[in-house]
């Protein structure tokens, strides 16, 4: 469970990005957070993943507060949340199974890990017969699939996609949507950041609003109201 | 074990991809390394002058050739107790004359009008070792002044000013010197740190990568610190197979140079060589990953 409690951050004395925002999202949700730029969602997921800290208030993530993090405990908390953004962040002289091999050989994983788990993430997001290429090789689809693929691979509980289908067209974006409900069909909380109105309605999942900093709705079944 | 392994592949992958860095990062090392190795040959070369010179200093009191052995003694000792005197080396005329043939033994003509005239024509002598060199100006003076009966004369061949000006060279070049190595001890640190931050910028997207998917910290700046490592033994072992043949191009000029002394700056090198270049390589080292530590601090976000 996801638990924020009055949580505020600003990056100056006049800029407050996050105003006292509670929110509570369970294990296994599908939740797709909305709002124009400068409305707070990348922070939101900044402080989610220990990337800033919130100036007051509270980020629990299931028993763990990760308000105070030290430095030193940031790397295993990324190990529980797998993160994707809409530039794909992947290496672009490694294959796509090299990407995918590179997030768990700097956390230590064996190589014995790794021949197990690099073909099983690919076969999930169906890139199982082209991690040999290139990220320049494939489309922007595949390259957000494989991204995918390379957050799974410590099996996180938490999914946090930045604006993942935002360098996408249509077809694509709905394929990595489709891909997203499927790993949430298995148990993993997404958290969906997006613009793409299309996308949330179609969705009709819970829909949690943000402008200047604050939570201004929050629905079950919800649709993109701005 | 298996992330060590990855740290060096990484951190030899950073001295790759900026081959041409790495290169005028260990060429400043070097640098800095050769002049610390030329100011010490230059302190070893002067330390044999200075030596040659001082046993060339020559205090000596020439006594009356009747003067009885105690009355010799007498003065010896009260010499000695003079705290500018190291040592007062008593010279009879049966030793004189000894020291004298030995010193002549190849010289039939002199030998021959010593054996004409028939008795022993030197003097005893008291033969004086200063406790200071540099200090034996006051010596000579207060020896000069040495009132006693037995004196037949004085001998001070005084090399005291050939002394203080080797002295006073020595100290000069010590102090420039110094400031050289200063300067190539703060330029190697900026040399150092900007080579580690080209590292990081080159790299930055797979340290965003690294830190995203959660890479321990340590993961993400060791193999910077792997790579000043490397600058470090490199450097260190450039500068031996520099620095030795030119010693050995150096030691037959400085054979030549002080004939007669035994000065071997090569084997002092190779006696010394863990000292020497040990030493070197831990300065090196620790500037290296002071460096790469604040590069990687600021740059890497660690």
């Amino acid at each position: 469970m996801i638990n924020l409690q009055n949580v505020s951050k600003s990056y100056s004395h006049k800029i407050k990005v996050l105003r006292q925002v509670n929110l509570t999202i369970a294990p296994g949700e599908f939740v797709s957070i909305v709002g124009q730029s400068g409305a707070g969602k990348t922070t939101l997921v900044r402080l989610l993943i220990g990337e800033e800290r919130a100036d007051e208030g509270r980020v629990i993530i299931g028993d763990w507060d990760i308000t105070k993090i030290s430095r030193h405990e940031v790397p295993f908390l990324r190990r529980q949340i797998g993160v994707i953004f809409q530039d794909f962040k992947l290496l672009p002289k490694k294959t796509l199974e090299e990407n995918i091999a590179f997030a768990l050989q700097v956390s230590g994983g064996s190589q014995a890990k790794i021949k197990k788990i690099v073909p099983s993430v690919l076969k999930i997001v169906g890139l199982e017969d082209k991690g040999r290429r290139y990220p320049h090789e494939i489309s922007g689809g595949e390259q957000q699939r494989a991204a995918i693929a390379r957050a799974l691979v410590h099996q996180p509980k938490i999914l946090l996609a930045d604006e993942p289908t935002g360098n996408l067209d249509a077809i694509n974006a709905n394929e990595i949507v489709d891909l997203l409900l499927r790993i949430n069909k298995f148990g993993t909380t997404i958290i969906l950041v997006t613009h793409n109105k299309e996308i949330v309605n179609r969705l009709n999942r819970r829909v949690i609003s943000m402008d200047h900093g604050q939570i201004t709705s929050d629905q079950a079944h919800g649709k993109y109201l701005l | 074990m298996l992330s060590f392994y990855r740290i060096i592949k990484f951190g030899l992958q950073d001295i790759a991809r900026n081959a041409w860095l790495t290169v005028v990062t260990i060429t400043i090392l070097l640098l800095a390394l050769f002049s610390i190795n030329t100011l010490v040959t230059v302190r070893l070369i002067s330390d044999n002058a200075v030596g040659a010179i001082k046993e060339k200093i020559n205090i000596s009191l020439y006594l009356k050739p009747d003067t009885i052995e105690s009355e010799i003694l007498a003065l010896r000792d009260r010499l000695a107790s003079s705290d500018k005197i190291k040592s007062v080396v008593y010279v009879s005329k049966q030793s004189a004359l000894d020291n004298f043939r030995e010193k002549y033994q190849n010289n039939q003509q002199i030998l021959a009008a010593l054996k004409e005239l028939g008795r022993n024509p030197l003097s005893p002598s008291l033969t004086i070792i200063p406790e200071d060199f540099s200090q034996s100006n006051l010596l000579i003076n207060e020896l000069k002044m040495l009132d006693s009966p037995i004196i037949e004369s004085r001998d001070f061949s005084d090399n005291t000013v050939i002394l203080n000006r080797i002295n006073s060279i020595t100290k000069r070049v010590n102090e420039i010197g110094l400031f050289i190595i200063a300067i190539f001890i703060i330029t190697s640190l900026l040399v150092v740190y900007n080579a580690i931050r080209v590292a990081i910028y080159t790299h930055r997207q797979e340290i965003e990568i690294m830190r995203l998917v959660g890479a321990s910290n340590y993961f993400i700046y060791l193999p910077y610190l792997f790579s000043a490592f490397i600058y470090a033994l490199l450097s260190v072992l450039i500068v031996i197979a520099v620095f030795y043949p030119l010693l050995s191009l150096l030691q037959p000029y400085l054979e030549v140079f002080f004939m007669g002394y035994n000065v071997n700056i090569l084997s002092y090198f190779v006696d010394n060589f863990g000292l020497i270049f040990g030493a070197q390589f831990l300065v090196v080292l620790v500037i290296n990953e002071v460096a790469s530590l604040f590069a990687v601090r600021r740059y890497a976000r660690v």
